[in-house]
């Protein structure tokens, strides 16, 4: 029971990380797959195809931060040694690391799609460029707001 | 099966289809030559060389897009549903040019008129039909080619042999939808059906035909049942679009009936009711992965090989303009 603390804390850097990180993989997928379609079409899209879909890549980056976030926290990073964790401090980190983990999973997942729609929206229309990369970054605020709030929950546990 | 690639693809494919705005200005054209010059820049040209056999390149550019498509659709029955009724149509060709040598008219066969279009090989099909040897052919075509045969030996009636056709194909159309599980295919195949009853419903009106000897000019499987289509024949036509106003087709005639037109010609009839079949698909232009887009895809161009094939006729024929761009469909 001695290192239940120290497992709950990992495991939410582990969730954070890998369902972010899923989300992430499954949206550039779909993003992707739209890419693939325009560009056999027209190769001079490849430009406005890539930035849109690397966009649902961020969640993972949000992911992984916060799993850096916590690793540093428990003293993992360094070599200084782990820090004594009791089941609580255990429990609140891996609390924290929910928010990220579950928004950035689902949120990657539909900034996919809705990456893949402006793709094909500027398939048809170039011009319309701008606004095709506004359409998927109003699905990237909500992730923001959950990397914000894990790094504020974060903040506020006491360990050490 | 992900449709995501292929409806992104599509996208890209719909800005080759010809707008409204060229088939005007190809209407406009002074002759053959400046329409052939005017084709030059799309994808016709590689079909056209002259200005001879006009529906065969259209029927190659239309073949080359079936063939493109196959390429990438994950569910070639997408692409079936759209060719069989080339099959079918291929299958009277066949049919009746055989009735007429039978009949002792050794210049009966009219291969010229087979379309490439279906999914059948044509020679293929040409060497089973006479040969009869039907056991490879699919869509029920097996069986009822035979029963052909007997319906032609016992009346010697066309139009009897063409409605056994065609109920067949209307059949075969559906169940290759319900074997995909797409709602919205099986959707549009019913109001297909719809589309033919009611074509068939204005045909015999006009003739005054008798309702009572109606239903078997009627296909079933749409969404209003062959003997409701048969009572319209009962009712003036002023009223079939209120009758039918609790259905999706019943739009159609209210809009003929809105504009004044419920009398219209049997060509104005057909080209709304080609256009209302584009329409039904149309929600799934608002998605980025609906495998329906595929089938939209599939009757724009055929509406604009429609368009073309109007424009060249009348241009070519020197026909009345005016009479030809009223024919020509709502394009892209």
């Amino acid at each position: 029971m001695e290192h239940l603390g120290l497992s709950l804390a990992l495991f939410g850097a582990a969730l954070a990380a890998a369902l972010a990180g899923i989300g992430s993989a499954i949206g550039i997928g779909v993003a992707g797959g739209a890419a693939a379609g325009v560009m056999t079409e027209d190769p001079n899209k490849f430009g406005s195809c890539l930035i849109l879909q690397a966009l649902p890549g961020t969640q993972g980056i949000y992911g992984l931060l916060i799993a850096f976030f916590v690793l540093n926290k428990l003293g993992l990073l360094g070599g200084a040694g782990a820090v004594a964790l009791t089941w609580n401090q255990g429990l609140q980190i891996l609390a924290s690391c929910l928010p990220i983990a579950v928004v950035g999973w689902y949120s990657a997942i539909w900034q996919g799609k809705t990456s893949a729609a402006s793709i094909q929206m500027i398939g048809k229309k170039p011009e319309a460029m701008g606004k095709a990369i506004i359409l998927p970054a109003m699905v990237e605020t909500y992730a923001v707001l959950a990397l914000l709030t894990s790094i504020l929950m974060l903040m506020g546990v006491q360990v050490g | 099966m992900s449709y995501v690639y292929t409806v992104a693809r599509l996208r890209g494919m719909e800005n080759h289809i010809l707008d409204t705005a060229f088939f005007a200005r190809l209407m406009d054209s002074s002759g053959i030559d400046d329409a052939l010059k005017a084709l030059g820049e799309t994808s016709y040209s590689q079909w056209i060389s002259g200005n001879e056999n006009f529906d065969k390149a259209i029927d190659s550019e239309m073949l080359a897009t079936c063939k493109e498509l196959e390429s990438f659709v994950p569910d070639k029955e997408l692409i079936d549903i759209f060719r069989i009724p080339y099959d079918f149509h291929n299958v009277k060709v066949l049919l009746k040019g055989l009735f007429k040598v039978r009949g002792g008219e050794a210049e009966g066969r009219r291969y010229d008129l087979l379309s490439r279009l279906g999914t059948i090989d044509t020679e293929e099909l040409k060497t089973a039909i006479e040969t009869e040897e039907y056991g490879f052919l699919p869509y029920g075509l097996t069986d009822l080619i035979p029963q052909c045969w007997q319906l032609w030996d016992s009346s010697k009636n066309p139009q009897a042999v063409e409605l056994l056709i065609d109920h067949a194909m209307f059949r075969a159309m559906l169940n290759v939808a319900e074997g995909l599980k797409m709602p919205a295919v099986i959707h549009w195949v019913k109001s297909r059906i719809d589309a033919e009853n009611l074509r068939s419903a204005v045909r015999l009106a006009r003739i005054k035909y008798d309702s009572a000897k109606a239903l078997p000019f009627f296909h079933e499987g749409g969404t209003i049942r062959p003997d409701d289509m048969a009572r319209l024949l009962n009712e003036p036509q002023e009223t079939w679009s209120r009758l039918l106003s609790h259905t999706d087709i019943g739009a159609v005639l209210g809009a003929l009936q809105d504009s004044g037109d419920i009398k219209a010609s049997l060509s104005d009839v057909s080209k709304s009711l080609d256009d209302y079949l584009i329409r039904v698909l149309e929600n799934a232009k608002y998605s980025m992965d609906a495998p329906e887009n595929v089938l939209l895809y599939l009757l724009t161009k055929e509406a604009e090989t429609r368009n073309m094939r109007v424009a060249l006729v009348c241009i070519s024929g020197g026909l009345d303009r005016e009479f030809g761009r009223r024919l020509l469909s709502n394009g892209r």
